[in-house]
């Protein structure tokens, strides 16, 4: 038990300090790791709710396959010596802290609303094979099927999406006057 | 799933990291043998007896050489890098199972953890271990870390999916994510057969993606020597270099690993019960002489070629496979 809340205590903290990150780091490939800090906190959070499968499944997706597209993406094509910064603009940078004051207000009222009276509790009752990859496969088939198919319906279609635009602005065209090698090697006269 | 003491689950722990930490030498030994035998040379034979002093040569020298870093270079995650990529390897090794619980009396499973989730924390670590060469290849401040670093992170994202679709058969055949129950699907017990029968083509996805996913040649593109001089690992060097090479090593290990446990019958094999780590780990070596046997036979893939082939060959291949293995196990 006592390790469980130093786990707890320690990848809360990565989490949260990895959500700072990814809004106060202006270096967007630190900042993308520092996402990649929060996914994985986040993961090890849901482990320790008994929740293995989702766990399994926020490493291999997120942390695994999402950010590493984001990491090799920024890597590519944001340097570490441009830095992100917002344009200056009157009204929004008056404003601005305001309103940041005002949702961070809301929400800590929501949360402290409701969760704190949460905090002295032992939590809800898991069954036996709670969050097993049996049950959860189940929940999907029958209980939330319909939003389950709509959201594989909507990633299907974001898929089809990306392949025709990333068809559409092909880059690269053989030039004319192109030379195949495989060509001249089997003996063939270069066009 | 049970749940044992929590020394035993150290000792557990610590036998079996020293145990395939022993081995890694000896199979970088035994891989340097037999390429010399395959290019016709004797290969290491002057330390020791026939060169059975070379691995401990080997390590010394790596561990008394300069660490060295780049003016250009981000130290502390040059740093971290080989600690990632050491760390995700030898955590896959907790879930290789190497008997069944009993076998050795009492209530000891020979396996590090018994997870209801096996194959997803493979995959889990799997895709961790990317972070070390990507960060391991951008944080040295190099043209070719830096690329070594992308081509990694293409490889492996593309491989992992047809990795991924590779294992579903047998999972669908086991009907568990769980080594140990695919292990046991294989027994007497279950349907009796190993699964590289009816799964051939799961096993040849699966042999072929993992070779790309530990970037052993013909997949070694991210260290490719004649290319990009070693790619991530060009300005490492010292016990750091050998960090990633002994994980390239341990994840070698864990791929014959897993294919004895979701192909070959895992501990299964003839004589009594308390053989079954040793049926493994004879299982686990002719996976990898077969990693040995490959590199010095084939040349590297041509970067396109590494693409296509596992974005229009693999993935469609291994797709077909599970969707048939389902039809056939529903009808």
């Amino acid at each position: 038990m006592l390790f469980e809340q130093f786990l707890f205590f320690v990848f809360a903290a990565g989490a949260l300090g990895g959500a700072l990150g990814v809004v106060l780091i202006r270096n967007p490939f630190y900042s993308v790791l520092a996402l990649v800090v929060h996914l994985f906190s986040l993961a090890i959070l849901f482990l320790l709710l008994t929740a293995a499968f989702l766990a399994a499944a926020q490493i291999v997706v997120y942390t695994g396959a999402v950010m590493v597209l984001y990491l090799f993406v920024v890597a590519y094509v944001g340097g570490t010596d441009d830095e992100l910064r917002p344009k200056p603009h009157g009204l929004a940078n008056a404003l601005g802290p305001f309103f940041a004051a005002a949702v961070a207000l809301q929400l800590t009222i929501a949360v402290i609303g409701s969760s704190l009276a949460a905090l002295d509790s032992q939590g809800a009752e898991v069954g036996d094979g709670f969050g097993s990859p049996g049950q959860i496969g189940e929940a999907l088939l029958t209980k939330f099927l319909l939003p389950f198919e709509a959201a594989s319906f909507l990633l299907l279609v974001a898929a089809v999406g990306a392949v025709v635009l990333a068809r559409k602005r092909r880059g690269l065209h053989e030039p004319a006057d192109a030379v195949s090698v495989s060509e001249v090697l089997r003996g063939g006269q270069p066009r | 799933m049970t749940v044992e003491p929590v020394l035993v689950q150290i000792a557990k722990a610590i036998v079996i990291f020293l145990l395939i930490l022993n081995i890694v030498p000896q199979i970088l030994l035994l891989e340097r043998k037999l390429l010399g035998r395959f290019q016709a040379r004797y290969g290491p034979n002057r330390v020791g007896l026939r060169g059975l002093g070379q691995p401990l040569a080997d390590v010394l020298k790596l561990l008394s050489k300069e660490r060295f870093t780049p003016d250009t270079a981000v130290p502390w995650m040059m740093a971290i890098a080989p600690v990632i990529s050491i760390v995700t390897a030898v955590a896959t090794l907790a879930i290789i199972p190497f008997g069944p619980q009993g076998a050795w009396g009492g209530d000891l499973g020979l396996y590090g953890i018994d997870v209801p989730i096996g194959v997803l924390y493979f995959f889990a670590f799997g895709s961790l271990s990317f972070y070390a060469l990507m960060l391991g290849g951008w944080a040295s401040g190099s043209k070719y870390s830096f690329l070594g670093a992308m081509r990694s992170a293409a490889q492996l994202i593309s491989y992992e999916i047809a990795i991924g679709l590779s294992l579903l058969g047998v999972v669908l055949m086991a009907g568990s994510l769980s080594f140990v129950d695919i292990v046991e699907a294989q027994g007497s017990g279950g349907k009796g057969i190993w699964f590289f029968i009816p799964q051939i083509v799961g096993f040849l996805v699966f042999m072929v993606a993992g070779f790309a996913e530990t970037a052993r040649a013909p997949f070694d593109l991210p260290e490719a020597d004649a290319e990009i001089v070693a790619g991530y690992n060009t300005e490492y060097g010292g016990m750091r270099f050998g960090s990633f090479f002994m994980a390239e090593y341990i994840e070698v290990i864990v791929i014959s690993g897993v294919a004895v446990a979701c192909f070959f019958g895992g501990w299964h094999g003839p004589g009594p019960e308390w053989l079954a780590p040793i049926w493994v780990l004879a299982k686990m070596f002719v996976f990898v002489i077969l990693f040995i046997w490959v590199r010095a036979t084939l040349p590297r893939l041509r970067y396109d070629q590494l693409m296509s082939f596992g974005w229009k060959v693999l993935i469609p291949i291994a797709t077909l496979n599970v969707l048939i293995t389902a039809i056939v196990l529903v009808v």
